[in-house]
Order: structure tokens, then C-alpha cells, then sequence
């Protein structure tokens, strides 16, 4: 365990330092109690105490739109160049949910056929987790899915110790990093006051629906023909938020889009929603997922049913941003109590 | 080496100015506005004047074109007979039809006018000798002639006139995004306008501006239409932030009020 220690007076130093070797982005406040990742070159403009930000830090990972293809087609004949667009970057105080995010994102994107527009990206960023000792809100289920406390996936991780941060060094890029700084060496009592934050924290986070996380799986077996999904249904306005924002969904579009040349042009993938009607759409306009409560209830499999089958670990982080953003008050939390409650 | 005998290809030729499609523009009941966002392309329309030739334009050439179209703009709505049968003559003389702006795809704010009773409306605007001057229930461009492309939107936004365009030119169909205007908004990182307290007609309105307005501090006024396919239970998004339902659909009205028309028995989708 490589600890270090970062005084709350130096984080200005800290992020202006950073900022001189690369981009930095942290959450910063947007008013009314939102937040967003965005550049900073200073500590003032950090929101240290946030709720989670309205994207999750996966678009940095895979941007909102990106161009992966350029083409061009003349006498020569057809011609096509690869683009992979990345930018070394540093994103600072990521939560242990948005951690548990970008953890499942990864293996998503490792899976053959490999994402190489991903996974280059991702060897440009730069992690710095920051630990919650206390909830965002009371939309978070971070301790069901266990995503509470620090799981890797981080090149360092700030805890908050009161007049200091406690920094764990997970990565060579991480320690080459805080040694350039010359960042102290946490103390013996520095690891005791974080076991006893540890501690605290423990205390303070708990099963945030009263159904142990094991007995999920059971209930999703069950719910396929659930009455539920009929309510949720009823009620999605097909905005795509809950998608857009949740720290793993991560489908997307592509589309080719040609110049007024008419010979050359791009290819740009986009995120896209499983909660857009088009979205299981196909030719003759069939449509697979045609009503909402069969499109919600693709979402609540895809986050805890599916992904067990296929990676062994839930896709859902427990963030809580699909419940804040939904303007038509669909609540994780509820859904999952009003499921277990139907199969018990 | 199967290239190196082949004699060099010439490069290829730059379209001749004759092979261009031959493009107006023609305004019916609107603000023009529409014809100026086109005017206002900048660098963009250089770009495409380079691949059309434009042969009426009112607000931007004298010049009048009397034989067929290849392309033509109409902006507008249709709100008296007159107007009705410009429109018909003009479609008869062009090959491809692009509706833009709200007022020639929803009919727009003109469409206010159908929540009135129409001789009660004509007298308001025109005084006592109303009956002297023509006027009808405003329609939409696809309400009166087949139309082949819409550009939602008022005013037209600039980046999606240019897809058109350019989808016009290849010969290829053009789809709306028919998602609301939030799927846009979200990925923009905006503030809910609902989290500000304020009521939004971006759940229910056609995206593909890039939530434009919202970007620049506005609400969603609904000016690219109703989704075709709206959530039916708005009331739980009305009732969350303590909103009427009246509200939302008097707002709504202020853009599409002409939705009627295509409701009515024997025109609906």
C-alpha cells in the first residue's frame, strides 16, 4: 500500500501543476444542485462536494460524437483512413461509483472485436477517484451493487481525512506523478484515521433497498412478465436520459455523412438509447421493442440480469443518476423494491 | 501490376454549370426568417451555391425562373385559396418539394389562427369589410402538396439545412429525428429547464436542433413538432413539478395547432 499525503492548502498547487502537463477536468457546479466534468486550471473551481455530475465521466472515455472514419471516393477510387481522436487528460475527483462505471466500460470495450477508439483513449487518461464519506442524495444505491468503497480502477485516490487528503497510489503513472510533486508519505497515523474514516463510512452506507444484491438475480429470473414494468412503461416519456446518463450504457450509432463534394465524408458514431423508439426498429418497421414498458424493462435487464451472464458483476453503479434525471419520476430504488416485493 | 498499363485517368470533371440542379426558393405566410438563416450560412452557402444554381430567390436575386425545378424551398403556411393554388402550380413544376421552417412543417405560429372561429378572426385582423379579403384555415405545405423533405424548426437550423441539402442531392430520403428534443439536451449537459422550474416542451418535441434554444438559456418553445409518437402519461411529468396541464398544451398550440388537420377522419397517419 503506497500512500501519500496532499494538504487541502495545496490542492491549488496540486491542480496547476497537473494542469501544466495536461488537460485537467473536475466537476464543476452548473446551479441548481447540478454538476458537470469540465475543464479547470484551478482548485476554486472544483466542486468537491457534488452530486453526481449530469454525464458520467464515460464521455471522456467514448465521446457524445465522435468521428471514427474519414473517406473519399475518386477517379483514384475509394479510400478510407481511420481516426482515433484522444487527448491527454486527467479527470479529477471521480466517484467510486463513476469508478465501477468505467470498470465495466473497459471489459465492454476489450471484448473482440477490441474498440480501439476506447482503449486508445483510455491509455490518455489519467484517474484520480475521491472518495464519498457520506450520501450524495437519497437516489443513490451505491452500497447494494457494493460500489461504495474503492475498487481499483484508478491511478490515485483521494480520501478526505479533515485537514488533508490521504492519496492511494494504484499506478506507475499515479506514483510517478505524486514523487514529481514530492508528496509525503502518509504516517502511521495518517493508514489509522483512514481505517477509522473506513469505519465511519461503513456505518453510514448500507443495503439502500432492504433486499440483499444475491437475491437479484433470483427476482430478474422471475420478472420477464412482470406487472411492474407495465407502471414504468406507462410513465417513460422515451427522453433517452436515463441511457445517456448511466455510467454504463454505452450503445451507440453510426452514421456516414458525405460532403457537398458528394466524394468525400465522415463517419461519426453517436450515442444512441435503447429507450428511442427506433431504436429495435428494423426494415419492413418491425419492431422488437416496440412498447415502452418492453424498452424499460431491456434497460433494468441490461443492468442486472444480462451483464451477470456475460461479465459476472452488475452493470449498475448505483450512481442514482437515472432516477435524478427522469422527469417522469421512474425510480430505481422503488423499481427494485416493487420487483422483490412481487416475488417474495 | 495491374494499374501501370492503364492509361492515367483524367481527374474528374467539375460538374458544368448546366448540370446543376436549378433551385428556388418561395415564401408563402411567414416571418421570411427562414430564408435569412439561409442567407446567413456564410461560408457554408458558398459551399453550396457551388452545387446548385439558385434561379429564384426573392430575398437574395431579382431574377425569375419560367421552366421546370429540380429543387424548390417553400416557406410558409398556406392560409387562403390563392395561396393554395400558387402552391399546387409550383409542386407541378418541381421534382423534389423541401418544406422549411415551422410555419411550412407544422404551420407554425400561423396556426393560432384555427383556435379561433375563422370569420371571428378574419374581422379582428381585417375590420368590417373583412369578407373582402380571401383567407382559410391556416394548413401546412404537407397538408396541401406531397412534400419530399422536411427542415423542422423556427427558425431552420443551419447544420440541418446543409444534411438536407446534401441528402437531396445524393437522392436520398431524409428522416426527422423523431426522438424528443432531452435526448439532445442531456448529451449538452444543459440544466434540466424542469430542474430550474420551469416548463420545457422538450419531452415531447422533435429533436435535431441540438437543443439549440436550451444551449442559449431557452425553454423548448416546440417549434420542430410533436413527436409522432408522445408519451400518452405527461401528467406524471406535470404533476412531479407542480405544473397545469393546460399549461403545456396552450404552449404547445402556440406551434402546432395545425396537428389537427392531419388528425382529422381520413388524414391521419
Amino acid at each position: 500500500m503506497n500512500q501519500h499525503i496532499l494538504k487541502k492548502e495545496e490542492l491549488d498547487a496540486f491542480i496547476k501543476k497537473l494542469a501544466k502537463r495536461m488537460k485537467v477536468v473536475a466537476p464543476v457546479a452548473k446551479g441548481y444542485d447540478n454538476f458537470a466534468f469540465a475543464e479547470v486550471t484551478s482548485a476554486d473551481e472544483i466542486a468537491l462536494k457534488y452530486v453526481p455530475t449530469i454525464l458520467p465521466p464515460k464521455k471522456y472515455f467514448m465521446p457524445v460524437r465522435e468521428k471514427v472514419l474519414e473517406f473519399s471516393a475518386d477517379a483514384k477510387g475509394f479510400t478510407q483512413k481511420p481516426v482515433v481522436e484522444y487527448e491527454e487528460t486527467a479527470i479529477f475527483g471521480v466517484h467510486t461509483c463513476d469508478l465501477a462505471g468505467i470498470s465495466c466500460l473497459n471489459m465492454v470495450f476489450s471484448e473482440r472485436p477490441r474498440d480501439y477508439n476506447y482503449l486508445t483513449r483510455k491509455d490518455h487518461l489519467f484517474i484520480i477517484g475521491l472518495e464519498c464519506l457520506s450520501y450524495c442524495d437519497e437516489h443513490a444505491s451505491c452500497a447494494l451493487v457494493n460500489s461504495h468503497l474503492p475498487n481499483g480502477g484508478y491511478d490515485l485516490f483521494f480520501t478526505d481525512l479533515g485537514d488533508k487528503w490521504i492519496i492511494h497510489v494504484n499506478t506507475q503513472k499515479g506514483e510517478d506523478l505524486v514523487e514529481g510533486m514530492g508528496l509525503p508519505k502518509a504516517s502511521a497515523a495518517d493508514l489509522a484515521a483512514l481505517e477509522q474514516a473506513r469505519a465511519a463510512k461503513r456505518e453510514v452506507f448500507k443495503n439502500e433497498i432492504g433486499v440483499e444484491a444475491k437475491k437479484l438475480p433470483g427476482i430478474f429470473a422471475k420478472a420477464m412478465k412482470s406487472k411492474v414494468w407495465h407502471g414504468v412503461g406507462e410513465r417513460c416519456v422515451s427522453c433517452g436520459n436515463c441511457t445517456n446518463v448511466c455510467p454504463t450504457c454505452y450503445c451507440f450509432d453510426m452514421a456516414d455523412s458525405v460532403g457537398l463534394d458528394l466524394r468525400t465524408g465522415a463517419r461519426t458514431r453517436t450515442w444512441d438509447s435503447c429507450q428511442f423508439e427506433t431504436f429495435a426498429k428494423v426494415a419492413g418497421n418491425e419492431n422488437f421493442r416496440e412498447e415502452r414498458s418492453e424498452r424499460q424493462r431491456h434497460r433494468y435487464f441490461r443492468k442486472f440480469s444480462f451483464p451477470l451472464d456475460k461479465f459476472n458483476r452488475f452493470f449498475c453503479t448505483g450512481c442514482g443518476r437515472c432516477t435524478r434525471t427522469c422527469m417522469a419520476k421512474i425510480n430505481l430504488k422503488e423499481t427494485l423494491k416493487e420487483l422483490a416485493a412481487e416475488h417474495n | 501490376m495491374k494499374t501501370a498499363n492503364k492509361p492515367a485517368k483524367a481527374p474528374a470533371k467539375a460538374p458544368k454549370a448546366a448540370a446543376k440542379p436549378k433551385v428556388a426558393f418561395f415564401d408563402f405566410a411567414s416571418c421570411e426568417g427562414c430564408q435569412l438563416q439561409i442567407t446567413n450560412l456564410g461560408e457554408t452557402l458558398l459551399d453550396i451555391l457551388g452545387a446548385i444554381d439558385v434561379v429564384e430567390f426573392r430575398e437574395a436575386i431579382s431574377e425569375k425562373w419560367d421552366k421546370d425545378y429540380d429543387v424548390v424551398f417553400i416557406e410558409g403556411s398556406i392560409g387562403d385559396h390563392h395561396a393554395e393554388e400558387r402552391l399546387k402550380k409550383i409542386r407541378a413544376r418541381a421534382k423534389v418539394l423541401i418544406a422549411y421552417g415551422a410555419c411550412a412543417c407544422t404551420g407554425g405560429v400561423n396556426g393560432m389562427k384555427n383556435s379561433f372561429k375563422l370569420d371571428e378572426i378574419r374581422e379582428h385582423v381585417y375590420g368590417p369589410d373583412y369578407k373582402w379579403f380571401d383567407s382559410t384555415p391556416t394548413k401546412a405545405v404537407h397538408q396541401v402538396v406531397k412534400v419530399d423533405y422536411f427542415i423542422n424548426g423556427c427558425p431552420v437550423y443551419a447544420p440541418e439545412i446543409l444534411e438536407v441539402v446534401k441528402h437531396a442531392l445524393r437522392g436520398l430520403p431524409y428522416t426527422v429525428p423523431d426522438n424528443p428534443v432531452c435526448s439532445e439536451c442531456k448529451l449538452n449537459e444543459n440544466v434540466c429547464m424542469y430542474e430550474r422550474g420551469v416548463a420545457c416542451l422538450g419531452p415531447w418535441t422533435k429533436a435535431g436542433c441540438n437543443s439549440w434554444c436550451v444551449n442559449n438559456g431557452n425553454i423548448c418553445y416546440g417549434c420542430r413538432g410533436e413527436v409522432s409518437n408522445p408519451s400518452k402519461a405527461a401528467q406524471d411529468v406535470i404533476t412531479k413539478y407542480n405544473l397545469k396541464p393546460e399549461l403545456i398544451k396552450n404552449k404547445f398550440d402556440m406551434y402546432n395547432k395545425c396537428k389537427e388537420n392531419d388528425q382529422k377522419p381520413g388524414k391521419g397517419k
